[in-house]
């Protein structure tokens, strides 16, 4: 017969027992030192174990350095990235991250290429550049720096929610942006299924060098320009986006999530260094030509509507195999109020090897233009448009991107990754007219882009 | 439960020859990892996501354990036991961990006033805890008294790693040994998941240590064994940080005249404990800490309960 003569905690639920009550009684003072003695004695036999070390309870930092470079000496960017989590436990995290770029290199205008050279301002209006015979018009004074900084804490609120609160702010010599987030998150059935709602806010300023140009106005010869004089510094736009998801655990193996995404902008939403050429429909010798105002090629600056409306649907499954490769495919569906409507699939197969993976990507964009965009704008009706863009991101476009991650993980969990991607882009429409015709008027695009990444 | 491998250990890290230890899949994360060390079953819970560093960690702190196992144990010719005891009545050099277990040793024999003396182990020749009723002379006893006593060795808290051990004394580590062990298996695989979540527990027969909580916010639930049924739990004990440590063995006694002779011994009179509790658990920062205070509490002998309630740490007694 066993009897337990003293069960002084019999079962000793959720409690640390390290964290046994201190109080020292006078009768028991000798005995309470002792234990401490030995207490301590052991600490220092066994190196200093601190029995609140947290395996979690460390910083993950993740430490990328990303080069792009697109062909024909256009847009490069060089961007260092860093990123820490502090992971208090399984869900409870913050995250700080620190990116900055730098961007050289030319970016169309928007104009088309002529039979004739063709003079263009600067957006400051302080100097001019040029573009010779049936050359794509780029704007080659564009070089920004950009540092953005984020921060984002997620925890539980109980067993079945969570929450999350960010916040972000970008800042480039002529673009600030400030925004806020937040989210929550709803488990359900043993966490195989989640439902999460977020919101972003974001407020957006656009100051532009030379000020904010007046939109399908006659881009002036310089910044003695009356229309300079008229300018305002700086115009403001602001984001809501909202997103509803449902990520479901299948099984074991497969993960599926789906999401819808509801986004509106407001305020300045066009692009203040983007011009659009108009060209003489009239017909004669210079049909199809650079019309002429004011003895000039007639360039109007862009104007976008002054707000949209866009929503998309998301669908992504991961699977993975017995071989613990992992298949992770997605697509997203995405339409807007301007016109645009796109779809994205996006395809990666992850090969797992001991301690290494490597991971090819094959991604397809296709893009139908927004309402608004015009390659060009004719001479006979320029005056009657609202809006008007030639800016090639808001046309006919498809993309297609190739790449290869590799990934190392070392013995001590750090991971050095590489990634190698090639982008092509063709955009197309409507050929002109005339003289036009002869000129190229969606030139496609190459650009190579490298990471290489450590985490630690 | 699972098979999922042997674990391959290079046998330089197994010198006593143990068989490999096998790692089970107890459900998605959860793995265990079953060893022999110190005549022990022993074995290692992890939960992580991540099996290739369960793998790493278990190795590690299998090695490890099994590297200290055989460093001190008394029954090999060519490890830092035989070494230290080879050298008698002259100054001799101890390596930074043997002169630790001193340091602990010392601490302990003062604060227990003589009750912890790891030079009593040689008492043994003459206490054979088989079940009879064969009491020794007590002549023997005082006898290898005279070889006993920790303040007869030329040890110096103050110069840690010289040691002059006279010529028939014997250091016995094994009261400490095993506890050692399994916070130092701890240690090194908290180590290894110290950038991911992970929850450990090591148990070394019934000596044990944990991370903390497991993954799923609960604490581990660690059956004391019943003393008469070694295959029946009889207390649940919910561990959410920190060790364990049992005391007591209720096969190793001798009966004479209905009284029972425990097999601790009293360093200070040679002599067998009567009034002990017959098994004593105790809750503890460290494995070491918890191995102690139970060892401690068997030498109070009818005194350890109350002893155990004035240190005011975690405790269940048997008896």
């Amino acid at each position: 017969m066993i009897t337990f003569i003293s069960v002084k905690k019999p079962v000793v639920v959720g409690k640390d027992l390290e964290v046994v009550a201190v109080a020292v009684t006078k009768k028991t003072h000798n005995n309470r030192e002792l234990a401490q003695l030995l207490a301590a004695a052991s600490c220092a036999l066994i190196g200093g174990i601190s029995p609140i070390v947290n395996a979690a309870d460390s910083w993950d930092v993740d430490s990328a350095f990303l080069l792009y470079s697109e062909s024909d000496g256009r847009v490069s960017a060089a961007e260092p990235v860093i990123s820490a989590t502090k992971n208090y436990d399984e869900e409870t995290k913050l995250t700080f991250k620190i990116a900055a770029d730098t961007l050289t290199g030319a970016s169309p205008n928007g104009a088309t290429a002529s039979d004739h050279v063709q003079i263009f301002t600067s957006p400051s209006g302080k100097s001019s550049y040029n573009a010779t015979t049936g050359e794509q018009p780029l704007d080659d004074t564009f070089k920004d720096t950009r540092i953005a900084l984020s921060s984002n804490w997620t925890a539980p609120i109980d067993r079945d929610w969570a929450y999350g609160v960010g916040g972000y702010l970008s800042k480039e010599h002529d673009y600030q942006s400030l925004g806020v987030n937040g989210s929550l998150t709803r488990y359900l059935n043993q966490k195989n299924t989640t439902l999460t709602l977020g919101l972003n806010l974001s407020n957006d300023t656009v100051n532009p060098e030379g000020g904010i140009p007046t939109g399908l106005i006659q881009v002036p010869l310089n910044n003695l320009g009356s229309e300079f004089t008229q300018r305002s510094d700086a115009e403001n736009k602001n984001l809501i986006d909202a997103v509803f998801g449902v990520t479901q655990i299948i099984n074991r193996k497969t993960i599926m999530q789906f999401n819808y995404a509801l986004s509106t902008s407001s305020g300045y939403l066009t692009d203040p260094y983007k011009i659009i050429s108009v060209i003489d429909d009239n017909a004669g010798t210079n049909y199809g030509g650079n019309f002429q105002s004011s003895g000039r090629d007639l360039y109007l600056y862009e104007k976008r509507p002054d707000s949209r409306l866009k929503q998309s649907i998301y669908w992504q499954t991961k699977y993975q195999f017995d071989n613990d490769d992992i298949l992770d495919v997605s697509y997203r569906y995405m339409f807007d109020d301007w016109g645009v409507n796109s779809h994205t699939i996006d395809a990666k197969y992850r090969f797992r090897f001991d301690n290494q993976y490597l991971e090819p990507q094959l991604r397809w964009y296709t893009q139908s233009k927004a309402d608004f965009y015009h390659r060009y704008l004719n001479s006979s009706d320029y005056t009657n448009a609202d809006f008007a863009s030639a800016d090639y991101r808001l046309g006919d476009l498809d993309t297609y991107t190739l790449g290869l991650k590799y990934g190392y993980k070392f013995a001590d969990e750090t991971e050095l990754y590489t990634r190698f991607s090639l982008y092509h882009q063709e955009s197309s429409g409507d050929k002109g007219y005339g003289k036009l015709t002869s000129q190229e008027l969606y030139p496609g695009l190459d650009a190579a882009m490298l990471i290489l990444g450590y985490k630690f | 439960m699972k098979l999922i491998e042997k674990l391959l250990i290079d046998s330089s890290f197994n010198p006593s020859s143990h068989p490999n230890p096998s790692l089970w899949q107890e459900s998605e994360h959860a793995y265990k990892i079953q060893f022999e060390c110190m005549a022990s079953n022993c074995s290692i819970l992890i939960e992580s996501k991540q099996l290739d560093l369960v793998k790493t960690a278990a190795k590690s702190a299998i090695i490890e354990a099994w590297r200290i196992e055989y460093k001190f144990s008394r029954y090999q010719t060519d490890n830092t036991f035989t070494k230290i005891h080879s050298n008698v009545d002259a100054i001799q050099k101890l390596d930074t961990e043997t002169a630790q277990l001193m340091i602990f040793a010392n601490h302990a024999y003062n604060a227990s006033q003589g009750l912890f003396d790891i030079t009593s182990g040689i008492l043994r020749k003459v206490w054979k805890f088989d079940g009879s009723d064969n009491l020794p002379e007590n002549s023997a006893v005082n006898e290898l008294l005279t070889i006993v006593g920790w303040e007869k060795l030329g040890w110096n808290p103050n110069n840690p790693t010289e040691l002059t051990l006279p010529s028939g004394m014997e250091l016995d580590f094994g009261g400490i040994g095993k506890e050692y062990a399994v916070d130092k298996m701890l240690s090194i695989c908290r180590q290894i998941f110290s950038k991911t979540t992970a929850a450990i527990l090591i148990n070394c027969g019934g000596d044990l240590a944990c991370s903390g909580k497991r993954l799923n916010g609960e604490s581990w639930k660690v059956g004391i064994e019943s003393i008469n049924d070694p295959t029946k739990a009889t207390l649940i004990v919910a561990l959410s940080s920190g060790a364990l440590a049992t005391s007591g063995d209720s096969r190793r006694f001798l009966m004479k005249d209905g009284i029972r002779y425990s097999h601790v011994l009293n360093p200070t009179t040679g002599w067998a404990m009567t009034d002990a509790p017959r098994s004593v658990t105790v809750g503890a920062p460290t494995c070491v800490n918890a191995g102690i205070v139970s060892t401690l509490a068997l030498l109070k002998g009818p005194e350890a309960e109350s002893f155990l309630a004035s240190l005011d740490m975690d405790y269940w007694i048997s008896n």
